[in-house]
């Protein structure tokens, strides 16, 4: 798989386009949280986008934005989220549950909780497959039997007539995955979706996604906190830091060559060579982002100077599709 | 199979079971002060009397000796005789149980039908008035009493409008009652085609009927609410919103993973009414097996006590059984 050649996406028209998105959670008598910050992200028809990033950055807010299903009292305070020409927020409710599972599906970890215990998992992936494409039971079952086993599942027969206690947890994620593309939707985004399995599952799992995604063109947002992940799965990585993305490039540009000390910083931690980790990390950092006339990350870099503390840093091109957010971008790691 | 199984294991269990109830309900009932002897005979009787009385009633055995003679009575189907009403216990409780379960069972499903709906809608309009509303209505329902409920009613419904029947029992005195069949009134009146007495009957169970179905529909409201809230915000519900399915049907999956919670309440509900009504029953005349219960402990006559208690106990065993077989049917866990 990392042996395939990059794809290269043309610049025409994404599939999604956030511009300038800001969501914020107000917090009682206290300065609302800024979870995302000014974040622009375009994706192309078939394109798989990684999204690196620790737990709080805003991974998961941004996804659940795009759906418009913010967890109170989370709210969008500006920006816009085009799908497929659609402006989503301006969408009423009705219609954008239309579209969620339809045209934007998306893959949840854990999923023997997100599972509804009481209902076959057959029945649940057709459910889905006759609300959205007004199908007769019979037709949507079939669909569901064809989904499970595109998804692999051993004993497809067996397993559709399944509760989901009964399934293992790698059984499970290809249950979920199978729901989410039972519609053939044009974008799918995957939050975290394997964090909960083995390892070695997780790596059959992901091939199937990324397989079964490809056929048939769809674009992906690929959410993980695993960067090493990205590098064999997506054909672009943005790296997303207190809400900002701070480094976005196409996978190759970026491995090769990570300018942002954050991103350097993430690549150290899963790189199994102690001087540089030890070069990147810094013990005992305030992780406390400074926003507002500073670099988000000033507080943590082993390279901030007092203008990065001053100044806040802008998204800026320094290769071909290669954006860094960085005043004193990284030239060598090591 | 596994069902049969498990039905099989539980009825095992019921006899030590109900050995064990009547044993602590006699010693309980014997703690009581009060000798039947006494009562029975009056204040003006010899000390002869007494002293005969006491003996034929195995009052001077130990208090051991007199559960045996209970229990070996209890396993002939004689449940001793009450001295008030001077027929043998079995005979009353099989008159003053239907009357009973007639009221509490209308009762619950009036209260089924105001708590669920109000419940799910409540749980699903966080901020609207139905929210509102059913928190007054949880407060209310939890803090008024279920018998001044009832003098309330027939103040309006009797007295003023005049539009209910006076509150004198189960049905009206001019009315030709059925042959007692199964003691279940509107049972009763169906089998016999007695269309009179089944309109009587029906126009005297309102009141009682309502009065204790809004009480008790706070806890069912309460109870649906609170768990739809969980359920609502439970990770499956959001991600069928993920998956786009309609709004109904994401109400109606939370509202069967809800199920178990409301079907225990219910249960726990029946088993408390059929002592728990007993004011309501003294308010409405009603004749109910509570009434017959607490007579009996007022007056030092034991059988009809342990007689309910006993009933009580068969009854809340099958309420109990029936939810098990429910929760056996809503989920596959539990089957597994």
């Amino acid at each position: 798989m990392a042996n395939e050649t990059q794809k290269v996406f043309d610049t025409g028209q994404p599939v999604l386009s956030i511009d300038g998105l800001n969501v914020s959670y107000p917090v009682y008598g206290e300065d609302p949280v800024q979870a995302v910050r000014d974040l622009d992200l375009h994706i192309q028809p078939g394109e798989i986008v990684g999204l690196v990033g620790e737990s709080g950055s805003g991974k998961t807010t941004l996804a659940r934005s795009v759906m418009g299903l913010l967890v109170q009292p989370g709210r969008v305070d500006t920006g816009t989220i085009q799908f497929d020409g659609k402006d989503l927020r301006a969408l009423p409710e009705k219609q954008l549950r239309a579209v969620r599972g339809k045209d934007i599906a998306m893959v949840i970890p854990n999923p023997r909780s997100e599972l509804d215990p009481l209902v076959t998992v057959g029945r649940q992936i057709s459910n889905v497959a006759r609300a959205h494409l007004g199908i007769k039971r019979d037709e949507a079952d079939q669909m569901a039997m064809d989904m499970l086993n595109a998804v692999q599942i051993p004993d497809p027969d067996r397993r559709f007539k399944a509760y989901p206690h009964e399934l293992s947890g790698g059984m499970a994620q290809r249950v979920v995955m199978a729901i989410s593309l039972v519609c053939s939707p044009k974008f799918v985004i995957s939050d975290d979706a394997t964090s909960g399995l083995d390892v070695t599952v997780q790596a059959q799992v992901l091939d199937l996604l990324r397989a079964l995604v490809r056929s048939h063109n769809t674009a992906m947002l690929f959410i993980t906190r695993d960067i090493g992940i990205t590098a064999h799965f997506c054909d672009r990585v943005a790296v997303i830091y207190a809400g900002e993305i701070v480094e976005i490039a196409p996978m190759q540009s970026f491995f090769e060559n990570p300018m942002h000390p954050y991103s350097v910083m993430l690549l150290a931690a899963f790189a199994h060579n102690p001087t540089l980790r030890a070069k990147w990390h810094k013990p005992l950092a305030s992780a406390a982002p400074a926003h507002g006339g500073a670099c988000a990350y000033a507080g943590r870099c082993v390279h901030a100077e007092d203008h990065c503390r001053q100044n806040s840093a802008e998204l800026r091109e320094l290769a071909p599709g290669h954006l860094v957010r960085c005043h004193f971008p990284v030239e060598r790691p090591l | 199979m596994r069902v049969l199984r498990y039905i099989g294991r539980r009825m095992l269990f019921i006899v030590p079971q109900l050995v064990g109830i009547v044993l602590v309900s006699f010693l309980l009932v014997k703690m009581i002060p009060g000798d039947p002897a006494v009562m029975m005979v009056g204040p003006m009787a010899s000390a002869e009397t007494l002293a005969k009385l006491r003996t034929e009633l195995g009052l001077d055995g130990s208090i051991m000796y007199q559960f045996w003679i209970y229990l070996t009575n209890l396993v002939q189907g004689d449940l001793g005789t009450s001295w008030q009403t001077t027929r043998p216990v079995l005979n009353d409780l099989f008159v003053r149980f239907p009357a009973t379960l007639e009221l509490i069972t209308l009762s619950l499903l009036l209260a089924l039908l105001i708590g669920i709906p109000l419940g799910v809608a409540a749980a699903y309009f966080r901020r609207s008035v139905v929210k509102k509303f059913s928190d007054y209505y949880g407060l209310l329902a939890g803090a008024l009493p279920d018998f001044w409920l009832g003098m309330i009613l027939i103040y309006f419904f009797y007295t003023i409008f005049q539009i209910a029947p006076a509150p004198l029992g189960r049905i009206g005195f001019a009315v030709m009652t059925p042959s007692p069949v199964t003691n279940f009134l509107i049972i009763d009146c169906i089998l016999e085609g007695n269309w009179q007495a089944l309109w009587s009957t029906l126009g005297h169970l309102i009141l009682p009927v309502v009065t204790l179905g809004v009480i008790t529909a706070g806890p069912i409201l309460k109870m649906t609410q609170s768990t739809m809230e969980r359920m609502l915000e439970s990770d499956f519900i959001r991600y069928a919103d993920m998956c786009g399915l309609p709004k109904s049907v994401v109400i109606r999956q939370a509202f069967r993973n809800s199920l178990p919670s409301i079907v225990t309440i219910v249960s726990v509900l029946y088993g408390f009414l059929v002592g728990g009504a007993v004011l309501v029953e003294i308010v409405f005349s009603w004749g109910g097996a509570g009434q017959y219960a607490v007579q009996g402990v007022l007056n030092a006559d034991i059988n009809p006590v342990l007689g309910f208690v006993l009933f009580s106990a068969v009854l809340s065993l099958i309420i109990y059984l029936i939810v098990d077989l429910i929760y056996f049917a809503i989920d596959p866990r539990i089957r597994g």
